[in-house]
């Protein structure tokens, strides 16, 4: 929130003199000094009237021969005529070169964009290459509009969310002043109410009582304020909580895609990728369940053990199939081909403290 | 004489030894071993000092690891004693020892005071010593000198690289002034030597700012390992100090000054740029490659370092738009305007360091990475330029601070701008103060660095209030009562006047004659049964001002004359040093004087009024700090929302931390007395907020008294103590000798295992809870000790 910054005091500055009436404020305590960001010569309001308003004019000051125009006289904001003329390339610089740090590819990439910028604005305010300079500004801006008009929406609804957070906070911060307020009254009152009953009793209550009264009473006062603290706690909770899920909801505007072709003139932008279209889901993650690397199973494997068990119509009766037994001796046998130890032990000791965490997933099996 | 603590031998430089010192002395062993940070509070007067010295030089001695201690006080009066007992303590140990320790100590000051260079000593102003002596010292003068430049050198200082680094002074303890006796006679500079001298040291003695103020600690006390034991010593105001280390405030003038100095620094550029371009492209590159001058930034004549805490600190390369110096100077300057323009309002603004850093952005386009910089980018500046006059570059250097500051830190910071100096003021005088809310933020680095932090003061009561503050977990926090062989002090809250009228100095009825009057009348009173001195603490100046010229209407002054010679503390130091030297002339010729002083003064902090130069201290008034000031409002608010301390609950405890300092000023040792009187109805709800050995002292019969009983009591409290008093009758009581510790710890010796037999006879039904509590106690250590007093408890 900006404060006002419309009631500027004038002070220390009695003997100031509009250079082209040369009345003083002394005579005239209202004079306000305008200038024109054409010129930035500064004059009284009252020469402004006088000169400007049957139409643009050239500037009064001796050697300069600009030609201003009254609707664009405006108050000075910064008491240095440099900083103020500075201030006003800047901005026009600014919302041109308007370039986000999530657009570069590295940091570096970054600063240097950052120095090429102050770069150009200092050219501009000490009138060095201006026309170069210049054309190399417009150039920029007719090839970009759309990524400066995107930089610049962004910009503001940053600023907006800024000032909706602002604002929310403020006026939280309202309502807990207000909250512990109110607490700190309710306080004060229980006490008194609570002192105030066991007077009562006391003096309704029989003398021999009147200890255990008094007792009480203070019993019931610890009581309240400990239960009102626990309340408070969680309602503060719920605060903390909800300012959270705020947070949360309202986070960070979305990245949006960078701008096109800028012409070379900035460098280190990323490139824009075109996000690669999804593949179809696959549940294994590009495992296929029956496949083995090293055999297929075959039917049946000729074995005098196993042969009576074959045709042993009261051992299968119970569900048990052969086939079962095949693959698993099978897999037990071909298990661990492939895999030496020898050289992973060796690779994760020496990648040592990444790699304590995860198991070496063949070693078990065997 | 020399005694064990568990296996841990002592050697106490005196023959007798206070029973708060040893239990002062078993908590801190306690408290060392286990690792951790505690609170301490150990009446004034009772050899607080002695005693940590000679268990942690003990400590050290004994321990393998021989922990560094780092001992901060206050003030360099302070600091001078503090090293002076430590000086007498070691030669009883090599006495003792039969042999003289390796040991270092030094103590460290600001150059002001260590200088030797007659030319630079002879500068009034600390900052321009400061600068005098960097223009003499800084690395590139010599480099000029060797090229050979005609510069100015310090010799003192040139004399130190012809010693060897390590060994620079002797091994032994050296207080300030031994340190300047011995630069004198060997030539060498006792600052630098100290600087230097530091990590070679056992035990460095400074003062809180080389550790709490980050500009300063980020130079001076960076290499300290993590096992250094950190005392803080009278500490009650540690969160103050915290505060204003982190605090800036800018004026008119100071930002008309930072003008010439950007347009200065801007002439020195274009200057270097024709002569020597080189060493600015230099700088350039340097910045670009995002390298940060680790081997230069150790140097000890650094011109400003960054504000920010070390853990805040930015590990990247400067931005680009601040790359160049040009810009930089630029940068600097649209920034300076701003803040002018800021100045020229005329209502008071409140804001915090987001709001002010999204206006910045609006009006001027400086973004908040580049602000963070600032104070750096500034001092790379100033290095590459080779500045002499730095100390024209003083209020730059405060922006830039400001600016780093302001960019770095969202919460626990708020802006105030007050164009107004007072409410009737019609000249704006505009101050924008830039004031940090959160006394942790500064201290947290010592916490979190370093393992065993001490706080230790007079008055720290309530305790609890202190790691809430400051935001750490506290192992130990004790307070110790004082043992007295008789009651030397006598503690009296006074309510009503004589005419059984309230007293107080509420806003509303402060200026009641009738209250006036009442106060008027205690002191009149005390200052008639009272033998010599008598201090006299008002609430502000300001109220000690009105009060004192409605006295003069009433002609109480007038009667006070009759008994004592009448001097008033004034915000002008001279003055204040001048009253207090007349007042203590008075005091030591018998006639006796009242001194009024204000109790958030110079004078009711570090000025002692032992013995005869302070019989009795009378507080008028509960001694509040000004509520209406915006900072202060501010603070409160934030300890409200953060630390859940209520507005009053802080304002009663920071005006009881100052009450009861000026209540400790006259009591400074076992064999003094004096009389306290507090003097306002309030108080009366507020004594459990004083320090317990103040608390103790006070019989409930005296917290509500009229001040023709308060007389009466004093008149009564002084005579018995004018009855002669052996220091044999202490004995065994208030001071012990070797026989009657050793009698001490037998019999605690005896307890504790009374206790432990107890607790196995209580059984096995209190096994399953232990059993409990040890499981969880395992890795807080606090809970182990709050459980280990919970079965004292319940035994």
């Amino acid at each position: 929130m900006a404060p006002p910054r419309a009631s500027m005091a004038h002070r220390g500055d009695e003997d100031e003199v509009c250079p082209v009436c040369k009345s003083s404020r002394y005579l005239n305590p209202d004079m306000e000094f305008l200038i024109n960001p054409e010129c930035y010569h500064k004059m009284c309001e009252s020469c402004v009237d006088r000169i400007f308003s049957s139409g643009p004019a050239n500037c009064p000051v001796a050697g300069c021969h600009k030609t201003l125009r009254k609707n664009r006289f405006r108050k000075q904001t910064f008491e240095d005529i440099n900083v103020e003329r500075e201030v006003d390339i800047r901005r026009r610089v600014m919302q041109i070169l308007n370039r986000r740090e999530e657009e570069f590819d590295s940091k570096r990439a970054y600063d240097d964009f950052l120095e090429q910028r102050e770069e150009i604005i200092a050219n501009l305010v000490y009138g060095t290459d201006v026309a170069k300079t210049e054309a190399n500004l417009q150039q920029y801006a007719s090839s970009n509009v759309r990524s400066i008009r995107a930089n610049q929406a962004l910009e503001e609804k940053e600023a907006t969310y800024f000032q909706e957070q602002q604002t929310q906070e403020q006026e939280l911060a309202r309502m807990r002043r207000q909250a512990a307020k109110m607490e700190y009254e309710n306080e004060r009152r229980e006490v008194l109410a609570g002192r105030e009953d066991v007077l009562t009793r006391l003096a309704s209550g029989r003398p021999a009582d009147a200890a255990a009264i008094a007792r009480q009473g203070q019993k019931v006062l610890l009581k309240k304020s400990s239960a009102r603290r626990s309340e408070e706690e969680r309602i503060r909770q719920k605060q903390a909580a909800l300012r959270n899920s705020d947070a949360k909801k309202s986070g960070q505007p979305a990245a949006r895609a960078a701008g096109q072709d800028d012409g070379g003139f900035i460098k280190g932008l990323k490139r824009i990728k075109t996000p690669e279209p999804e593949k179809p889901y696959d549940p294994f993650g590009g495992l296929v369940p029956g496949k083995r690397d090293y055999f297929t199973q075959s039917e049946s494997y000729p074995s005098s053990y196993l042969e009576p068990i074959r045709q042993n119509a009261q051992i299968q009766a119970g569900g048990f199939d052969l086939r079962e037994y095949y693959s698993r001796t099978l897999l037990e046998a071909f298990a661990g081909l492939g895999c030496f130890i020898d050289e992973e032990v060796s690779e994760r000791d020496s990648a040592a403290p990444l790699s304590v965490g995860q198991p070496v997933s063949t070693t078990g099996q065997s | 004489m020399k005694f064990f603590i568990d296996d841990l031998p002592v050697l106490f430089p005196y023959p007798r030894i206070y029973p708060e010192q040893y239990a002062y002395m078993c908590d801190l062993k306690k408290a060392l071993d286990v690792g951790g940070h505690c609170v301490l509070e150990m009446p004034s007067g009772t050899g607080k000092t002695v005693s940590l010295l000679s268990l942690i030089v003990a400590y050290q001695q004994h321990k393998p690891e021989h922990r560094k201690l780092i001992y901060c006080s206050r003030t360099m009066s302070e600091i001078e004693k503090a090293l002076a007992e430590l000086k007498e303590l070691m030669k009883f140990r090599s006495q003792q020892l039969g042999y003289t320790e390796d040991f270092r100590a030094l103590g460290l000051t600001s150059r002001k005071n260590l200088c030797l260079n007659p030319s630079v000593k002879r500068e009034k102003s600390g900052a321009v010593v400061d600068a005098r002596c960097r223009s003499l010292t800084a690395g590139f003068v010599k480099e000029k000198k060797e090229r050979g430049e005609d510069v100015e050198l310090c010799i003192y200082h040139e004399n130190l690289d012809l010693l060897e680094p390590h060994n620079l002074v002797p091994p032994g303890v050296f207080t300030l002034d031994g340190l300047l006796k011995y630069g004198e006679e060997h030539k060498q500079c006792p600052y630098f030597s100290a600087r230097r001298m530091m990590p070679f040291c056992n035990v460095i003695i400074y003062s809180y700012h080389y550790l709490l103020d980050p500009k300063i600690a980020e130079r001076v006390s960076k290499e300290f390992s993590k096992d250094s034991i950190i005392v803080f010593d009278e500490a009650h105001n540690i969160d103050n100090v915290c505060i204003e280390s982190l605090s800036i405030d800018i004026t008119e003038d100071s930002l008309r000054k930072a003008t010439r100095g950007a347009n200065n620094l801007e002439r020195k550029i274009t200057d270097m740029k024709s002569s020597d371009a080189e060493k600015l492209q230099n700088e350039y590159t340097k910045l670009v490659e995002g390298l940060r001058e680790a081997e230069q930034s150790r140097e000890e004549e650094q011109f400003i370092s960054n504000p920010v805490l070390p853990d805040d600190l930015l590990k990247e390369a400067v931005p680009g738009n601040i790359r160049r110096a040009e810009h930089f100077v630029g940068f600097l300057k649209r920034f300076i305007e701003y803040l002018k323009t800021r100045m020229k309002v005329t209502h008071t603004i409140s804001e915090t360091p987001p709001s002010f850093l999204t206006h910045v952005k609006d009006l001027t386009y400086i973004e908040r990475k580049p602000l963070r910089f600032c104070a750096e980018r500034l001092t790379s500046l100033v290095r590459t330029l080779e500045l002499i006059n730095i100390e024209d570059y003083q209020p730059l250097q405060e922006v830039a601070t400001f600016a780093t500051l302001v960019a770095t830190y969202d919460k626990g910071f708020q802006l105030i701008l007050e164009p107004f100096e007072s409410e009737a003021a019609t000249v704006p005088n505009p101050i924008l103060h830039f004031t940090c809310l959160d006394a942790a933020i500064a201290i947290r680095p010592v916490f979190d660095r370093f393992r065993s932090v001490i706080i230790t003061s007079g008055t720290l009561s309530p305790l609890e209030m202190y790691p809430k503050m400051l935001g750490f977990n506290a192992v130990l926090q004790e307070s110790y009562s004082m043992t007295l062989a008789r009651r030397s002090f006598l503690p009296m809250i006074v309510t009503r006047g004589s005419d059984q009228a309230q007293i107080s100095s509420s806003f509303q009825i402060r200026n009641d004659p009738g209250v006036v009057r009442n106060y008027g009348n205690i002191v009149l009173d005390f200052s008639r049964v009272t033998p010599d001195g008598v201090v006299v603490f008002f609430p502000s100046y300001l109220y000690m001002e009105s009060i004192i010229s409605m006295w003069q209407g009433m002609g109480i002054l007038d009667s006070i004359w009759n008994y004592k010679l009448i001097l008033v503390e004034t915000p002008d130091a001279q003055e204040s040093s001048l009253a207090l030297e007349t007042y203590r002339t008075a005091c030591c010729n018998g006639r006796g004087a009242i001194l009024f002083c204000v109790a958030r003064g110079k004078v009711s902090e570090g000025i002692d009024f032992d013995h005869h130069y302070g019989r009795a201290v009378l507080c008028i008034g509960v001694p509040f700090q000004y509520t209406e000031s915006r900072i202060l409002k501010a603070r409160l608010e934030f300890l409200r929302e953060n630390y859940r301390i209520r507005e009053n609950d802080f304002l009663s405890f920071d005006a009881m931390r100052h009450a009861a300092q000026c209540l400790g000023r006259v009591l400074r040792g076992k064999d003094d007395y004096g009389v306290m009187v507090l003097a306002d109805r309030r108080f009366q709800k507020k004594r459990t907020q004083l320090p317990k050995w103040i608390s103790q002292a006070m019989l409930d019969s005296e917290t509500n008294l009229s001040t023709d009983m308060a007389v009466s009591t004093a008149k009564n409290f002084l005579r018995t103590m004018a009855q002669p008093f052996k220091t044999r009758d202490q004995e065994g009581i208030s001071t012990w000798s070797l026989e009657d510790l050793e009698r001490h710890r037998e019999k605690q010796m005896l307890e504790d295992e009374r206790v432990r037999r107890e607790a196995v006879a209580n059984g096995h039904a209190m096994d399953g809870i232990t059993h409990g509590g040890a499981v969880t106690a395992a890795d807080e250590f606090d809970d182990e000790i709050d459980e280990d007093l919970m079965m004292l408890d319940a035994q």
